[in-house]
């Protein structure tokens, strides 16, 4: 274990002791004092292990390939934007636009997530543990968005081939979002994420999965078509 | 006596009346909407009647009696261009100051992105990636490849852009300023939806928006990301379509931008809204004015680096770009162009596509007579990848010995020593626009922003 304080040091100096362990060969690394430092633990691009105690701000390993990453407080936003692989969590909440443009790996916050999770992802998955904010899944081309808890407005507004999985109450659908009956594919990725991720919190796992409600794009933005003139005026 | 009818009264006028308002282009595009029911599509950028000032309206004044020129074919003048001097600890070093735009890989075939990176690298110069991701024979084939970061982030790739000679953090478009890219269905091909992470043959209208960052205060931060991805080795441009140009740049200056990139109106694209590319942003030269005065009023101007774009044809553009105080100019169209983009081959199937050579502008159709905009591998193999970077290259050549007979002429052993004293205006308009005085005058009528007080002559300010 590599321990690195961040006490007094700048986001340059965090970033580099982290990138020297990596290209050492280290294993597992602790940042100790985060401070809420923003681009903490950017583009690491081997399967380490990484624990951020404390709080972070703004693209935390973000453009990242690899790495397993804890966050013991909460994430500022763009958490993990552009990650390609790899295992982010937050044990606190997550601000605005977690896991933006992310092409793979697993985002999971284990508690609310602000506004615009998911947005622009294509691939990977985020699970939210509690509720999120307004246009989560806003233009979502690929992967999966799991929220536990209640969506705000706009939810998957405008996607293409993504799919979200809404555990509470939708707080108003998005263009072009339609809701769907879960899959028995899709209840046993649930079961599997949700019992791997939270599996301690949770009770009545089983009732809980059924409460489940499965959001996709309607596909009618995919193409402009006059016919469809009262979606597309949304969007257009 | 029988009063005359209608009828009996002659109307056979001379010369058809046509309506000022109503013209012939402006019913058509009313009859087409009314079949449509959106708005219009298509490539190329502007295609009005310039009316504003641009290049033209300015001329250099070379040496005569108080000045002395350099041979013009013979002695020296350096085109070494380095760009990234502020922060990043490798700048880029091009041996020219004429680089290529960012056109994304989907908007383009693989032949024309690989030919431009090849003409590209023969000369010295740079290409960049565009909407879609890099393309591993692009980079393969490029001596120095800017990896822009764009806002759909189709195809975005940490290890593409640890691969990347610089950074291009795009905020717009001088073609259409505040919208995103198009990419209409018959584009999407498998491979490059593929690519882009879309479904085949979607009508893709890409973000206008950054998905992570809003505003310039945030944009420090994600600067700072890419910079800590790339630790901090290579040169972070910033992209904008010319709009509060004042403004904005001294926003990128202040975000930590070591390159300023302003694309004006006159900019292409491969397709968009026709009445974005025809009513939004500022000229290019007026772009060009805003965007050094910005730079000087925060005390930036030769720290951050300035790349002018939008409508560049030639090397008196650029020359006259490079006067007025920008280090480099970037060509999209015009290197297209070098590609055999509006060339009288294949003339059946501009008629297909209801144009003519000289006149096309049908790249948002994705059937491009010479393969050039095109996903379709017959029209594709129409453009030959080696014979192509050769005319690019050329292109490139024939720019840079402008820039330089102009500099010689000017009495300039470097291009990048052009400077607005070397020009006059041709007409008030520009004179007001540069702050240049009109030709047979000493006088400077207007100036931009902070403009006049720093270049008309003493006694005008």
């Amino acid at each position: 274990m590599v321990e690195i304080d961040g006490e007094g040091r700048t986001t340059r100096e965090i970033n580099s002791a982290v990138q020297e362990a990596v290209s050492h060969g280290a294993d597992d690394i602790r940042v100790r004092n985060t401070g809420g430092r923003h681009n903490l633990g950017v583009a690491i691009l081997r399967p380490v292990r990484l624990t951020l105690d404390g709080s972070v701000g703004y693209y935390c390993a973000g453009l990242s390939d690899g790495p397993s990453v804890e966050v013991s407080g909460s994430a500022g936003w763009g958490l993990a934007e552009s990650m390609m692989n790899g295992m982010i969590t937050v044990r606190g909440h997550a601000g605005n636009g977690a896991g933006a443009a992310m092409r793979g790996g697993i985002i999971v916050v284990h508690g609310d997530a602000a506004a615009r999770a998911g947005v622009s992802m294509k691939g990977g998955t985020i699970l939210i543990g509690g509720n999120c904010g307004y246009m989560a899944g806003f233009m979502a081309q690929k992967g999966v968005l799991v929220v536990c808890g209640d969506t705000g407005e706009a939810f998957a507004d405008s996607m293409y081939e993504a799919a979200c999985f809404v555990g509470g109450k939708i707080g108003e659908l998005g263009n072009d979002a339609v809701i769907e009956k879960p899959s028995p594919d899709d209840l046993e990725l649930l079961e599997s994420l949700l019992s791997k991720h939270f599996g301690r919190k949770l009770k009545n796992l089983k009732a809980r999965l059924r409460a489940f409600q499965k959001v996709v794009a309607g596909r009618k933005l995919w193409n402009f078509d006059k016919r469809e003139w009262k979606t597309w005026k949304e969007a257009l | 006596m029988k009063l005359p009818t209608m009828q009996d009264v002659p109307d056979h006028p001379q010369h058809l009346q046509t309506s000022g308002i109503f013209t012939p282009e402006v019913i058509e595009d009313i009859q087409v909407k009314a079949e449509l029911g959106r708005y219009r599509i298509r490539g190329f950028g502007t295609l009005r009647e310039r009316r504003w000032a641009t290049f033209d309206d300015l001329t250099f004044i070379p040496c005569t009696l108080t000045r002395i020129p350099l041979e013009g074919y013979r002695e020296r003048c350096s085109t070494k261009t380095t760009l990234g001097t502020r922060f990043a600890k490798k700048p880029v070093e091009l041996d020219i100051p004429v680089m290529i735009t960012g056109m994304s890989w989907g908007a383009l075939s693989y032949h024309a992105k690989v030919a431009l990176a090849k003409g590209a690298a023969m000369v010295g110069s740079s290409n960049t990636t565009g909407d879609g991701g890099m393309l591993m024979a692009e980079r393969e084939s490029s001596r120095t490849l800017v990896y822009e970061v764009l806002p759909s982030r189709y195809g975005i790739d940490v290890h593409h852009l640890k691969m990347a000679d610089a950074i291009e953090l795009t905020i717009g478009q001088g073609a259409k300023p505040g919208t995103g890219g198009l990419l209409l269905g018959s584009k999407v091909s498998d491979t490059i939806a593929r690519q882009r992470d879309l479904p085949i043959g979607v009508d893709q209208r890409s973000p206008a928006r950054h998905p992570d960052f809003l505003g310039p205060d945030d944009m420090i931060i994600k600067i700072e990301e890419l910079r800590e991805a790339t630790e901090w080795k290579v040169p972070l441009f910033v992209k904008m379509g010319a709009t509060r140009v004042f403004d904005d740049v001294k926003l990128a200056a202040k975000a930590g931008a070591d390159v300023i990139v302003v694309d004006g109106m006159e900019g292409g694209t491969g397709a968009s809204v026709d009445i974005c590319q025809e009513h939004t942003g500022i000229p290019t030269l007026a772009a060009m004015c805003e965007a050094r005065a910005a730079l000087e009023d925060v005390k930036l101007y030769g720290e951050v680096q300035l790349i002018i774009a939008g409508g560049i044809r030639n090397g008196v553009d650029a020359a006259k770009a490079m006067a007025l105080g920008a280090d480099a100019v970037y060509i999209g169209t015009a290197a297209l162009i070098s590609l055999n983009c509006n060339k009288p081959l294949h003339v059946e199937d501009y008629r297909k596509l209801g144009t003519e050579p000289y006149h096309c502008h049908h790249c948002h159709t994705g059937r491009c007579p010479v393969g050039i905009t095109t996903q379709d591998p017959e029209l594709m193999k129409r453009l030959d990848i080696e014979e192509g970077a050769h005319r690019v290259a050329n292109l490139l050549k024939a720019m840079t010995s402008e820039i330089q007979v102009l500099a010689r002429a000017c009495g300039k052993a470097n291009v990048h020593d052009l400077e607005p004293e070397d020009l006059r205006a041709l007409t008030l308009e520009a004179s007001m626009v540069c702050g240049i005085p009109l030709a047979g005058t000493n006088r400077v009528f207007g100036g931009g922003p902070g403009w006049s007080e720093r270049h008309a002559p003493p006694g005008e300010r």
